[in-house]
């Protein structure tokens, strides 16, 4: 006993921890906690948990929760919140809610039931509609909704459901008992984040973790996979999350459901509608798309047939559903259920149904679009939360609900009850409750927060099963209303702990399942254009990294290094690739530190880096954490303030190790597949333009001995250079070095040499034996860098030499990604015909 | 009185479009004081599929697939409509307001036909306060739904400039009703926000105008493209009614009824997207000639 334990004269000094933990917790009055019964003691395992985290020491607390947000931090968990244009970083309570498993029993069947009865409503609701003909559902309750998809009536879903995914928000009541809050059947979220918090949490912990017998949530994952993928009508599917894009708030649990599911990310922009079949556009044609996960709300999925103004969406995509060739998880029109005004209906549903009460209560709600239920409302308006019947908004009234009539003044009460009685389909009455707190560590003491739970499940072969754990968001504020992720809230990872040990499972299948696979030859066409850009984009940061360090050493230690005359070609370059935005003549020192670090200019280092970053961004889902981040450190290294000439060498300097890091990594670490080309090729063509525009600048016709130095300084071949030539610099030994040599892997022909290489790899669309366009300027540029020689090697066939490589670039972007001429992104007629 | 229907749409493009996919909604509807003698759409280029089904609404609507490059789409729709529609007084007796009111809360249908579909905002009609309460002068408590939007149809036309250089098809519902100017297409939205506001069902219709007015009348305004006006639920059991705002007077036999819906995005007759061109310039010819 817990009790006894702290009283006792020889009582641990563990046990004096917890004692102390407990009684400086100081629970809301009136209000249930987690942590301990309204009689006052620890719930038990509450108990084991702080018993546990008492035998830490203070610093060991901190340690591991710091080694927790720094996983966080690193693996880029983060989430945009709304109206934000930057992420931000995730706040992770460090306690997590605790669960006892037989309670956990009882609400997971709580949950399978109440989604089998949404299921069961939405069939009748796009189908027969007896609901509605019998006077079981209002017409109005749902007519009112936006998601109420009238394109959708009708339409059988293919793979068979309407949810494949369901959560609902949670809470416990001043009963004590669990309440549901709220339905999510549109495309919930937080099931990515939950998985990372827990990853987080368990490693940090991982002796506490093992000995709760918390429950994993991996057979879970498994489960949903699985189902999804017996849902589509070919054995091995191809399956997408559908995003948004990454200034979605929550793009970044969309890049980690991709990742640990093995989906593709896609993009609204990625497919196409042809035949009767979804496709994905790839650097190999359009390839067939059997399912999509979306996470795109349904009025934005096809502009053809729903909101005409969306560009997320796939135009032609309800027709394709229409006809049964694709998986939509959820079904477009899934959320109408979704509407507080169902809510009073859904315990004689589950009667009419399902046979059964429910047995999980949800908030008491009032919908006023019935008179008798509306003049309820009317007459004890402050004893009601109002509520939109349908959506966040509550009509009338600014900003999200609810809107206490308490709180308003005389003439805004009566507005107020003005518009319940005109129009009162448009509200609801919801009873005012509170609900329980859960303990959260702040300064070394523990201290009581609201929190909402959301719960996840997921259709499989045999029924519902409810992920063990959940989404926990806890409020800041002592308010146990309105919680959300905007609002400064945290987050917090769910355990259901267990008596008995729990069988450890991750996402392996079983070995005879599986059948080998090397390598997957195509990639969908964005991927590839972005993958091509973080090259180009590093690549440039590379050469201009080079001229900024090229130019400061000489200003650090004067006296050394090239004279006047050549660094002021530098200084010119600079202000071409739109470094800088002083005048090549401006001061050295300034100039540098510029083309630093100056993220108003386009061309300076930092911005590239940054442009990289918006690149990887975007492809989170196959890059590696640390690949994703070298490119964070080095954009927090760049923006950093520089105090002289010698911390922009040493920036540079260190920028530059960490870009060959970046492509150490990429080397060693990515899978061959036509990805990595995209990356590679994208590099090689930068670095042969980059090579080019430094041999016209440095080694043109009349070039000195110290514009050749520089040369070889920034395109890294000092050393080669020496080892080859007894004699200084001399012009035809330098352009053969830097343009000619097909062994110096800083040339140009070198890098055109890697470029037909992975263009000859890379999948064709024409079958008629026609080469294709960036394969035909490929050859022609090798060959004539294969046939030059030095010594006629001139401005003028240099600049040549840059056109042709310029084409080339955007050869490959025409040919390979989706803004190139052959897939625009069709725009909508116009115009009232 | 009979009617032969000309309406033909082109879209030229700045440059060649490789795919269009299109949905039309150009076939009268067959009933409700209309008879449909016969019907043909001409597309060119020529579409590698074309199929027909009845949208939510009951609409015919007609999905097309055209593959074929091509710099001008040119969409020709040919209909032969017999209208024979009742005369309606201005001031006939119907049930009070506010009892329709209730009565369409209370529907037991989700159906395109079901008033309870059209008194809720809709894409191109939300709500606003200052609609509701501009159509709410017309609705003196237990005034009857019919005399209420003849009123209301009455003060748009008069208080509103019918002005085609004006508006666009996005200008929002807003700025129309600020402004205080548009097309018929405003005048509709107006009309069935403000009834909407009111809890009253409103829907948008689309279709076409006799070009030439009978001896000895006007031309009326919205003659020589399509037209839309606004139905109303005047309860049972007398139904949807017709209002056209744009001209002020009770839908008979001079309207000829192409499609029903919450607003235009709901009707739009011809509506799609293509692949290949920014520049588009979009013509639409009208003709409503009695054939008796």
């Amino acid at each position: 006993m817990a009790d006894s334990a702290v009283h006792g004269s020889k009582a641990r000094p563990r046990d004096r921890k917890v004692a102390q933990w407990t009684r400086d917790y100081v629970r809301l009055p009136g209000i249930p906690d987690e942590f301990i019964t309204p009689d006052g003691a620890p719930r038990e395992v509450w108990s084991r948990f702080f018993d546990y985290f008492a035998s830490l020491s203070p610093p060991e607390i901190t340690r591991r929760f710091g080694a927790a947000d720094r996983h966080l931090r690193e693996a880029g968990v983060s989430y945009r919140a709304p109206g934000e244009t930057s992420e931000r970083a995730w706040p992770l309570s460090h306690v997590p809610l605790l669960i006892d498993e037989v309670e956990w029993q009882q609400i997971a069947a709580g949950i399978v039931q109440r989604v089998t009865l949404l299921e069961e409503v939405l069939t009748d609701l796009y189908g027969d509609g007896r609901l509605i003909a019998d006077g079981a559902v209002p017409a109005a309750a749902i007519a009112g909704s936006a998601e109420y998809l009238r394109a959708v009536c009708g339409i059988k879903p293919p793979g068979g459901r309407y949810l494949n995914l369901y959560a609902a928000d949670i809470g416990r009541g001043p009963d004590g008992r669990w309440w549901v809050l709220g339905d999510r059947t549109q495309a919930p979220s937080g099931m990515g984040y939950a998985l990372e918090n827990r990853l987080v949490l368990s490693r940090a912990f991982a002796d506490l973790y093992k000995s709760m017998n918390a429950e994993r949530v991996a057979p879970f994952f498994e489960a949903f996979r699985d189902h999804l993928r017996a849902s589509a009508d070919r054995d091995e599917p191809r399956i997408g999350v559908l995003t948004p894009g990454r200034f979605s708030e929550t793009y970044f649990e969309h890049a980690t459901l991709a990742r640990y599911l093995g989906y593709l990310l896609v993009e609204g922009d990625d497919l196409a509608v042809s035949g009767d079949r979804v496709h994905i556009r790839t650097v190999a044609g359009l390839k067939r798309l059997d399912v999509l996960l979306r996470r795109v709300d349904s009025n934005s999925l096809d502009p053809l047939e729903l909101d005409a103004s969306s560009q997320l969406g796939v135009p032609g995509l309800i027709d394709v559903l229409r006809k049964g060739g694709v998986v939509v998880a959820n079904m477009p029109g899934s959320g109408v259920i979704e509407s507080r005004a169902l809510l009073g209906f859904l315990p004689n549903l589950a009667r009419r149904l399902l046979g059964e009460d429910l047995k999980m209560p949800h908030i008491a709600t009032w919908w006023c679009g019935q008179k008798s239920a509306r003049e309820e409302v009317l007459d004890r308006l402050d004893d009601f939360a109002i509520e939109g019947a349908y959506g966040a908004a509550v009509p009338g009234f600014p900003g999200p609900g609810p809107v206490l009539a308490a709180d308003l003044s005389a003439s805004e009460r009566d507005r107020l009850r003005n518009a319940i009685s005109n129009r009162g389909i448009d509200y609801v009455g919801q009873e005012l409750v509170s609900l329980s707190t859960t303990p959260v560590w702040d300064d070394g003491k523990l201290a009581p927060r609201p929190f909402v739970l959301r719960v996840f499940a997921a259709a499989t072969a045999d029924g519902w099963t409810v992920m063990p754990g959940g989404f926990c968001r806890i409020a800041e504020r002592l308010d146990s209303r309105a919680v959300s992720m905007g609002q400064g809230a945290r987050a917090a990872d769910v355990w259901v702990v267990s008596e008995k040990a729990v069988t450890a499972s991750t996402l392996l299948p079983t070995v005879d399942t599986v059948r080998i696979k090397r390598i997957t030859g195509w990639v969908p066409s964005r991927a590839a254009d972005n993958l091509f850009w973080l090259g180009r984009y590093l690549e440039r940061a590379e050469g201009t990294l080079r001229l900024v360090r090229a130019l400061s050493v000489p200003q650090r230690d004067p006296g050394k290094g090239p004279q006047h005359q050549s660094l002021e070609r530098i200084q010119r370059l600079l202000v071409t690739w739109g470094a800088t935005a002083l005048g090549a003549r401006a001061n050295p020192s300034k100039i540098a530190a510029e083309a630093l670090q100056n993220e108003e200019e386009f061309g300076s280092a930092l911005s590239l880096v940054r442009a990289a970053q918006r690149n990887a961004a975007s492809l989170r889902e196959r890059l590696s954490p640390d690949a994703w981040q070298v490119i964070t450190q080095m954009a927090e290294r760049l923006a950093q303030p520089v105090e002289d000439d010698d911390g922009v060498v040493s920036t540079a300097e260190l920028t530059l190790q960490e870009l060959a890091s970046f492509a150490g990594l990429a080397q060693e670490n990515m899978n061959r597949a036509a990805g990595w080309r995209f990356l590679k090729m994208g590099r090689r063509i930068e670095r042969a333009i980059n090579s080019t525009r430094f041999a016209r600048q440095f080694a043109y016709d009349e070039a000195t001995g110290e514009d050749l130095d520089i040369l070889l300084t920034l395109v890294d071949c000092q050393i080669t250079y020496r080892s080859r030539y007894l004699v200084g610099a001399l012009l035809p030994p330098v352009r053969d070095l830097v343009v000619l040599d097909p062994y110096n892997p800083r040339s140009v022909a070198f890098q055109a040499q890697e470029l037909n290489d992975h263009i000859a790899s890379l999948p064709t669309l024409r079958a008629g034996g026609l080469i294709e366009r960036p394969q035909r300027l490929a050859v022609a540029l090798q060959s004539t860098l294969i046939t030059a020689e030095a010594a006629t090697l001139d401005a003028k066939s240099l600049f040549a030499l840059e056109q042709q490589l310029l084409e080339l670039a955007d050869a490959i972007g025409q040919r390979y990604f989706p803004h190139g001429a052959s897939a625009m992104r069709p725009e909508k007629l116009m115009g009232l015909a | 009185m009979i009617y032969d229907i000309r309406h033909v749409t082109t879209y030229s493009y700045g440059s060649a479009v490789s795919y269009a996919r299109c949905s039309l909604r150009l076939k009268p509807v067959n009933g409700d004081g209309q008879q449909l003698i016969s019907h043909a759409v001409e597309i060119k280029p020529r579409p590698i599929n074309r199929a027909s089904r009845l949208d939510f609404f009951g609409t015919d609507t007609e999905s097309v697939l055209i593959e074929t490059p091509h710099r001008l789409l040119r969409i020709d729709s040919r209909s032969r409509v017999a209208v024979n529609r009742e005369a309606r007084s201005r001031a006939a007796d119907s049930p009070a307001w506010e009892d329709v009111r209730e009565a369409a809360f209370a529907s037991k249908s989700l159906g395109g036909g079901s008033p309870i579909g059209y008194v809720f905002a809709s894409p191109l009609a939300p709500l606003e306060q200052p609609v509701t309460d501009y159509a709410a002068e017309s609705f003196s408590r237990g005034e009857g739904i019919f005399r209420g939007a003849v009123d209301l149809m009455h003060r748009i036309r008069t208080g509103f400039k019918y002005d085609p250089k004006a508006t666009e098809i996005h200008t929002p519902l807003k700025e129309v009703f600020e402004k205080r100017h548009g097309v018929c297409q405003d005048f509709a939205h107006v009309m069935i926000a403000g009834l909407r506001g009111l809890g009253l069902p409103a829907a948008y219709v689309s279709g076409y105008l006799r070009t030439y007015p009978p001896a000895g009348q006007p031309r009326l305004q919205g003659a020589d493209a399509t037209h839309a006006w606004v139905a109303v639920w005047c309860g049972e059991p007398i139904g949807w009614v017709g209002f056209d705002p744009t001209n002020d007077i009770l839908v008979e036999n001079d309207h000829i009824v192409l499609a029903q819906g919450r607003d235009f995005s709901d009707v739009s007759p011809v509506d799609g997207v293509i692949v290949g061109s920014r520049r588009q310039k979009l013509g639409v010819a009208v003709d409503v000639v009695p054939v008796e």
